[in-house]
């Protein structure tokens, strides 16, 4: 009996194996692109657009967000060991690149962070979070076009045509935000996490002051009595949380101060749509004049 | 209701740390939970079962996991209803006799942890849920306040109907069933509540620490007391003040409440071990 349960479960264990195998080389795959977190796989998505024989695949995953602390996954390895070029962020934010690269030295990596100029915070730490800022993220789109067109020249005209269609969209959005941001009143805000710094000096926006830098922990008891202080005393309208991160601490501080809370998205998590990140800006355009104005 | 209670702290308590409701709403918190785990730790600590709160307190992290796999948005009902079924599984697997009792809870507190963090990271990250490893005392709510406060109540009435039995039990199950008390009834009740009063404040609490809460006042409390009633009074006290003085404090410092706590209980646990060994060296 048991001897025939164990035959039973053998096989089918074999059957589950063979087929997830099977996925893989079923499609004629000639050029392979992966990228380490969302907002790179959207502008990835949006140059290989059309060009056939080439597939892009997120390292992450669609809902991870940013890659503070991310633990590589044997999954994640296999995924890049299989990769033409893996793309990423840059300015620090895959902090187990070292890993990456010690493992796979013949790797090509495309950095998209290439000639940005790098925030740092009080402690001297490099902000990671570029693309947040659209004028940032047009240049990211710009070095991935280029790295992408040399990995594989004879796709390089399509690469081209095809960025070139997405950074006039990028740029109309970015001039209208411009244009429809010059002239809102207030400009002081409280962001929670450390994802809007680039943002904010696109836009010129004062961040007073940023609670809980660390994303996956609670502020103390004293964070939030200083930040609500802050707020009565300075006349800040408006805190902004992320839409990838519980509510609670902001809407505490919101209650307290009677400024409100809104949602600002730096397009880090969504969904797998390569009008993502244009949405995403055209909902925070929405949000901020409807807070700050 | 709630604005009364907020009029009282402020008229009795008009200290800094006590200027925001979201200070008085934790201050509440702790008014009802430390009692509440005092009361049930002394029990715990008698039966030796601290192994068995720890491990439902990780089973919470699987009730959270299977609570966002079917899309539930209060976690409370899938983390209970796990908790409940696991911890009557331990009591069940315990009651057959095939293994030591610490040697079953590891299993399970281990498979209780490791099927949350698999379920977890798969659905798309660990990070997000990591609030539940260390708790947040600050985000209590006050419709939150009044269920802790139905729980408190539930669990004294429980305790003052049921003490002698739940207390015979643990001190000779066969000569508590020979006087007719239905053991195993009464030892599931007892795996119920400290289910329920487990899964109910880990949000706050938090899984790390949840236990050395439950264990270390009772703890205490037995290096110091000459009685039964002593040993409850004490507990509940020292749980109290650990809880009041830790919350004040990680104000003051800026460090994270539930942790402040427990520091504050393990400094009085030294305390009362060193007064106890003193006392019975003369």
């Amino acid at each position: 009996m048991i001897k025939r349960v164990a035959a039973v479960i053998l096989a089918a264990a074999i059957m589950v194996l063979s087929v997830g195998c099977a996925g893989r080389t079923e499609k004629n795959i000639r050029f392979r692109v992966v990228t380490s977190f969302y907002p790179l796989y959207i502008m990835a998505l949006n140059i290989t657009e059309g060009v056939p024989g080439v597939q892009v695949d997120n390292m992450a995953g669609q809902q991870t967000g940013c890659l503070h602390d991310y633990q590589l996954q044997s999954k994640d390895m296999k995924n890049i060991e299989q990769a033409d070029v893996f793309v990423i962020n840059g300015a620090g934010m895959e902090s187990f690149m070292s890993k990456v690269t010690s493992q796979l030295p013949n790797l090509k990596v495309i950095d998209s962070s290439k000639g940005i100029e790098l925030l740092t915070d009080e402690s001297g730490e490099e902000n990671p979070h570029i693309w947040v800022s659209i004028s940032n993220y047009i240049r990211q789109v710009s070095n991935l076009e280029k790295g992408l067109s040399q990995a594989d020249p004879q796709n390089a005209e399509a690469y081209r045509k095809n960025a070139q269609d997405y950074l006039a969209k990028l740029s109309v959005l970015r001039d209208q935000m411009h244009r429809e941001l010059s002239h809102i009143t207030h400009r002081d805000i409280i962001t929670f996490h450390e994802a809007f710094p680039y943002f904010a000096e696109e836009f010129d926006l004062n961040i007073v002051s940023v609670v809980n830098r660390e994303p996956d922990s609670q502020p103390s008891a004293r964070e939030l009595a200083e930040t609500i202080r802050l707020i009565r005393g300075s006349g800040v309208k408006a805190v902004f949380a992320e839409p990838q991160y519980p509510k609670s601490a902001a809407n505490i501080v919101a209650n307290e101060s009677g400024a409100k809370v809104y949602s600002l998205d730096p397009a880090v998590t969504g969904e797998d749509s390569k009008d993502a990140y244009l949405n995403a800006m055209e909902g925070n355009l929405k949000t901020l004049k409807e807070a700050l104005d | 209701m709630m604005s009364t209670v907020y009029y009282l702290i402020d008229t009795f308590l008009p200290f800094e740390w006590t200027e925001f409701s979201y200070m008085k709403n934790a201050l509440l918190a702790v008014l009802l939970i430390t009692p509440l785990f005092g009361l049930v730790g002394t029990m715990i600590v008698n039966n030796k079962m601290s192994f068995f709160s720890d491990a439902l307190g990780h089973s919470a992290l699987t009730g959270i996991a299977i609570g966002v796999l079917m899309g539930i948005d209060n976690y409370l009902i899938s983390m209970m209803g796990f908790a409940l079924l696991f911890a009557l599984c331990i009591s069940a697997v315990m009651d057959s006799g095939t293994s030591s009792a610490d040697t079953i809870i590891g299993v399970f507190s281990s498979t209780g942890l490791a099927l949350g963090i698999v379920l977890l990271s798969a659905s798309g990250g660990f990070a997000k849920y990591s609030g539940y490893l260390i708790g947040d005392i600050l985000t209590v709510q006050p419709e939150e306040i009044g269920m802790l406060a139905g729980i408190l109540v539930a669990v004294t009435v429980i305790w003052c109907l049921f003490f002698n039995r739940l207390l015979l039990t643990s001190i000779n199950a066969d000569l508590a069933a020979s006087k007719g008390i239905n053991t195993r009834f009464v030892e599931k009740l007892f795996v119920v509540i400290v289910a329920a009063i487990v899964t109910v404040s880990i949000k706050w609490v938090g899984v790390l620490i949840i236990n050395s809460l439950l264990v270390l006042p009772a703890a205490s409390a037995r290096n110091l007391a000459k009685g039964m009633r002593s040993y409850h009074l004490i507990a509940i006290a020292i749980s109290l003040f650990s809880g009041v003085s830790g919350l004040i404090v990680s104000y003051y410092t800026g460090t994270a409440a539930g942790g402040t706590i427990v520091l504050i209980a393990a400094v009085i646990f030294f305390f009362s071990y060193f007064l106890n060994r003193a006392r019975a060296n003369n």
